[in-house]
């Protein structure tokens, strides 16, 4: 079954409960697919008794992408709350490396193993361009920090189409006739929402005719002008659209209803067992011990309490979605192989 | 009217001493950063977002507003002066105003594209109050169809910016296109000319090529020219005259009107718009085969264009609430964190901030004006530097640029290839303007084509029966003719006589004014 | 004899005076406008090579067969392959154009100081007798300022490029080049890096 499972988002509360912001290194649970990160906590708990790590130089967060682009306003907002709070006695630079889907930028990281002051920040390409080929490094070269928070997928159709339900826009995809946009190219962020919800509701992914445009925005104006009949972006891209009624969401992909669009029924309620979050969050080289782990974990549980990321993370649409490093490695190594079997039913793996 | 009222509260906004100082700093700061290479209005928006921040909002959008005219500005000022075109929407000021600054006439250049980009502005903000509810089924009227369509009439261009050897024109604009395809396809996510280079997957950066041909291969040149390369001694008072103001006056309004409707179509932008507005006005000019060689016209409409187009591209932002240019797409990044939603309730819901920013872009863009004209002398010194000094720095200025865009060293190594390259093109008459053309609109054209296609499960037909797509093409076809006859013509005649190849073909830098004495076949 | 022609402020700023350098003379052989300028037949076969090189690589593309496609990938590449063949053969035919030096010669000064003194005398930039090798030195040198880019920082390479090229080039104000060739690198890295947030390289410097 198509799932993603552990993405228990907490909504609305974040920086609550004490246990998740508690750095529990139960190897066991973290499974092999972490194995830097496990050499890295065996030799960690001995050391650590001394007291904790903390960084000794500024901190470097790269964002693998052009200034102005997601991951970057990802980067520059939390250096500048990590700077603002006082949470970082260091200084903190963000540094963009773009090119190659990110692919240039992972290389950078991956050249400093065992440097722990250079952050990236992260999100579903980490996984998904190294499955296409396209990457020589994947999420297992790197040591997961936190994930901080998502976003979901909306499904959107024209508000005078006759498609009220997404399993009718299900049926109308596997026609072929009938043609969806999405922000990103093939086998990229939105394709894998689709074609995963598809599966999900039963019909043939690999039928839907998928138009790859170059951002939501050029396919929802494209949806606008009718030239096609639907469109799958970020909520927070067509919050806009939903509001004004030029558009008409038959489904998101979260597991419960989102408050900013909370007439949106979810694919799950639809009995479409799917959900896909467009999860963000933060990595570092591989080889980092666990005294240096436990210290960003807590650093970015922190960000998190503090209002100031409450509000920015509220306006980018963001919902808080923390988990530690072992709970982020555990869902990245999930979430890859959930999403190779939507990319293999549609043919691209 | 309401309208009226309206705006003169956005102004109300938008006049107090402290939101004039905003505007004042903004474009400062703008100016500056859209000088530098590399760093155009979207970067220079991104990175004050941070100072933006925790102002108060109409305060902030009122700077930003500045930071973005100022840093189209900019562009334009290194576009004229170094032939390093800082920004894309830029590079077709290049082709006139670099001559211009060549002959001495610097002052003049950077006045007219300051007047010519303060006429464009206007007219886009003028037109972005009047009828932009209506704008908005224009904007969405563009699908993957008409766009393919809109980028084939853009590519006609090639022949008139050819010059007068149309195969090497050609030659230049097919390599363009080349240039365009190299990276991850983004229909198939299939790798086209990367060498698996990881470097490549995103394809060659704009920018980079522009600086290379246009910058780095000037450089070269002015390297082993003999003279002391000055003609850069006297830079001429930045005064025009009546008749001068004349000349110019139809061709910016026509750009202007031209620029803002292709802005507002979300999918072309500020460079496509400055390159038709260009390639229009060399069409209709009765002067038009003086274009390329420093023709004040040929500054202005791309100036008023590239303007005209910046204010049209916040229509689908205001209006749909989606981003039309990367640029808007930040500065909706930009008003997401100020707490402001654009989007089609925003003119409803908000119409406080919606003429606030219409009437800040309006006090932003007369700042600019006013502010620049007296610095326009100061910018021009730097022509009196001697080459000798100038040469390296303007290879560290390209060097500066590329690796604040990309922070890439592989993407120097490329300035420097398409640096030589451009010097070879210079040296045997390959005009760089189709090259540049191709690039743009190359990519462009075939993404949107196969976008196109894959809707209509591959009917080709598709680009006849659409009424929008089928008109472009008619005017394309028709803008070829003169063209085609002309060529039948010179074969005729003799041959395509490849005579005094730097003469006229050259649209990057011919600086004699023995154009007319000197172009050997009847042009325009 | 060789800066006479120049206006007064000019010749100040770069004066090649003092020291006895050789003016560029045309006996060398190669006029620097005729460096690097090949015959149409030349090109021809150059471009045409590209685009068989090219042509060989868009049929060696991979087709997508996980969803139908109407227009593979190759496809506008095989086709621009064939336009460039076609051009390279038209290109390859075209006559030389006679006039070619001369046309250089008024086109490559430039507009103010043609009447004054067309082609002759005038001193070019650099040392090197033979053009050609000048514009390799030169891109040589770019190379290496590139190559230093990241190890060195930007503030040294820069500064160490800046400073060598424009002794190189022969301005002979060496106080002014070092204050520049110093102080601009560093204006910029701090305009940059600490005003933009956009970080060039610092190499081992300490900032």
């Amino acid at each position: 079954m198509l799932r993603m499972t552990k993405t228990h988002v907490s909504p609305g509360t974040p920086g609550s409960g004490p246990a998740r912001r508690t750095p529990g290194f139960r190897a066991a649970a973290v499974g092999a697919a972490l194995p830097l990160v496990l050499a890295a906590c065996g030799s960690g708990s001995g050391t650590a008794e001394d007291g904790t790590w903390a960084p000794t130089e500024a901190i470097e967060i790269t964002a693998p992408a052009a200034t102005g682009g997601g991951w970057d306003t990802l980067a520059r907002t939390g250096a500048r709350l990590l700077e603002e709070e006082g949470l970082v006695d260091q200084s903190v630079q963000v540094v963009n490396k773009p090119g190659a889907g990110g692919a240039i930028g992972w290389a950078y990281v991956a050249g400093h193993g065992g440097d722990p002051h250079k952050l990236f920040v992260t999100s579903p390409p980490v996984l998904l361009v190294p499955m296409a080929g396209n990457s020589d490094h994947d999420h297992e070269d790197f040591t997961p920090i936190a994930r901080l928070a998502t976003d979901y997928m909306v499904y959107l159709v024209p508000a005078d189409s006759d498609v009220e339900t997404f399993d009718e826009l299900a049926a109308q995809a596997e026609s072929g006739e009938f043609s969806v946009g999405g922000g990103s190219g093939p086998g990229s962020m939105d394709h894998v929402a689709l074609a995963g919800a598809l599966t999900a509701a039963g019909t043939d992914p690999a039928s839907a005719n998928y138009i790859p445009f170059d951002g939501g925005g050029e396919a929802m104006t494209s949806l606008l002008g009718g030239h096609v009949d639907a469109a799958v972006v970020g909520t927070g891209e067509a919050l806009g659209m939903l509001e004004s009624g030029d558009m008409r969401a038959v489904g998101i992909s979260s597991p419960e209803r989102v408050e900013a669009v909370s007439d949106v029924p979810t694919l799950v309620e639809q009995d479409v067992d799917f959900t896909f979050d467009i999860w963000r969050g933060v990595m570092a080289p591989g080889d980092l011990d666990g005294a240096q782990v436990a210290y960003y974990e807590e650093l970015f549980a922190e960000l998190m309490d503090t209002e100031a990321w409450q509000e920015e993370s509220a306006r980018l649409g963001w919902t808080d979605a923390y988990q530690d490093s072992e709970e982020f490695g555990a869902f990245l190594d999930d979430t890859r192989d959930e999403y190779a079997e939507i990319l293999t039913e549609v043919g691209l793996q | 009217m309401g309208m009226l009222d309206q705006l003169l509260h956005g102004f109300s906004i938008a006049l107090t001493p402290q939101n004039l100082l905003f505007v004042l700093i903004g474009v400062l700061a703008g100016t500056v950063i859209g000088i530098l290479p590399g760093l155009g209005p979207m970067s220079a928006i991104a990175l004050m977002i941070p100072i933006a921040y925790g102002m108060e909002p109409t305060s902030a959008i009122i700077m930003l507003a500045g930071v973005y005219y100022g840093a189209i500005f900019g562009g334009s000022t290194s576009s004229i002066l170094l032939n390093a075109p800082g920004v894309a929407g830029t590079v077709a000021t290049s082709f006139d105003g670099y001559p211009m600054a060549l002959r001495g006439r610097a002052g003049k250049a950077l006045a007219i594209a300051a007047i010519s980009s303060f006429v464009g502005g206007t007219i886009g903000v003028v037109g972005l109050m009047a009828i932009a509810p209506g704008l908005a089924s224009f904007a969405v009227s563009f699908g993957p169809t008409e766009y393919f369509a809109l980028m084939v009439l853009g590519l006609t261009a090639v022949v008139s910016l050819g010059g007068n050897n149309l195969v090497k024109g050609l030659i230049s604009a097919v390599v363009g296109v080349m240039t365009a395809l190299v990276g991850i396809d983004s229909q198939t996510a299939i790798v086209r000319y990367t060498f698996d280079l990881p470097e490549l997957y995103e394809g060659v950066e704009f920018l980079i090529v522009a600086l290379g041909v246009f910058a780095l291969a000037e450089v070269l040149v002015m390297l082993n020219r003999r003279g002391q390369g000055g003609a850069r001694k006297g830079v001429t008072s930045l005064r025009l005259s009546g008749r001068e103001l004349g000349r110019i006056a139809p061709p910016t309004l026509r750009s202007s009107v031209l620029g803002f409707f292709t802005g507002v179509l979300p999918g072309a932008g500020a460079t496509v718009a400055s390159f038709l507005s260009y390639s229009m006005e060399k069409k209709i000019a009765r002067d038009g085969d003086t274009f390329g060689q420093g023709n004040p016209k040929g500054v202005a409409a791309p100036e008023a264009a590239n303007n005209a187009a910046a204010v049209g591209s916040f229509v689908p932002l205001m209006t749909l609430g989606v981003p039309g240019s990367g640029t808007t797409a930040i500065l909706l990044g930009a008003l997401l964190v100020l707490g402001v939603t654009p989007g089609p309730t925003m003119l409803a819901d908000n119409p406080d901030m919606f003429w606030g920013v219409v009437a800040s872009m309006y006090v932003g863009s007369v700042v600019l004006l006013v502010l620049n004209l007296p610095l326009i002398p100061v910018f021009a010194k730097v022509l009196n530097t001697p080459r000798a000094v100038l040469v390296p720095l303007v290879v560290v200025f390209c060097v500066v640029g590329v690796y604040g865009l990309s922070f890439s060293v592989f993407d120097l190594g490329l300035l420097a290839a398409f640096g030589a390259v451009g010097f070879l093109m210079r040296r045997n008459g390959f005009p760089a303007a189709p090259l540049i053309l191709g690039l743009i609109l190359g990519g462009l054209m075939e993404t949107n084509m196969r976008r196109a296609l894959q809707i209509s499960g591959g009917d080709w037909g598709v680009f006849a029966s659409e009424p929008i797509s089928a008109g472009l093409l008619a005017v394309a076809l028709l803008s070829l003719l003169p063209a085609l006859v002309r060529a039948v013509r010179g074969l005729r005649r003799g041959r395509v006589g490849p005579s005094s190849p730097e003469a006229a073909t050259d649209a990057g830098a011919v600086p004699d004014g023995g154009s007319e004495d000197q172009a050997p076949t009847p042009r325009g | 004899m060789s800066d006479r022609t120049t206006t007064p402020n000019e010749a100040a700023a770069e004066t090649v005076r003092s020291r006895p350098r050789r003016p560029w003379r045309p006996r060398a052989g190669v006029t620097p406008e005729q460096a690097f300028r090949f015959s149409p037949r030349t090109m021809g076969t150059a471009v045409g090579l590209f685009a068989i090189g090219y042509l060989v690589l868009a049929f060696q593309m991979p087709d997508y067969t996980a969803v139908s496609v109407p227009v593979q990938p190759s496809t506008l590449p095989r086709w621009l392959g064939v336009v460039l063949l076609v051009l390279a053969v038209l290109l390859f035919f075209q006559r030389a154009p006679v006039d070619e030096a001369a046309a250089a010669d008024s086109t490559s000064t430039d507009g103010t100081s043609t009447d004054a003194d067309p082609a002759q005398d005038a001193a070019r930039l650099g040392r090197l007798a033979d053009p050609r090798l000048e514009i390799g030195l030169f891109v040589g040198a770019l190379v290496a300022y590139v190559a230093l880019f990241e190890p060195l920082g930007f503030v040294l390479a820069t500064a160490l490029y800046l400073g060598s090229m424009t002794w190189y080039l022969g301005y002979r104000r060496h106080l002014v080049t070092a204050t520049v060739a110093l102080s601009l690198p560093f204006a910029l890295y701090a305009a940059m890096t600490w005003g933009l947030g956009v970080v060039l390289p610092s190499g081992p410097l300490p900032f």
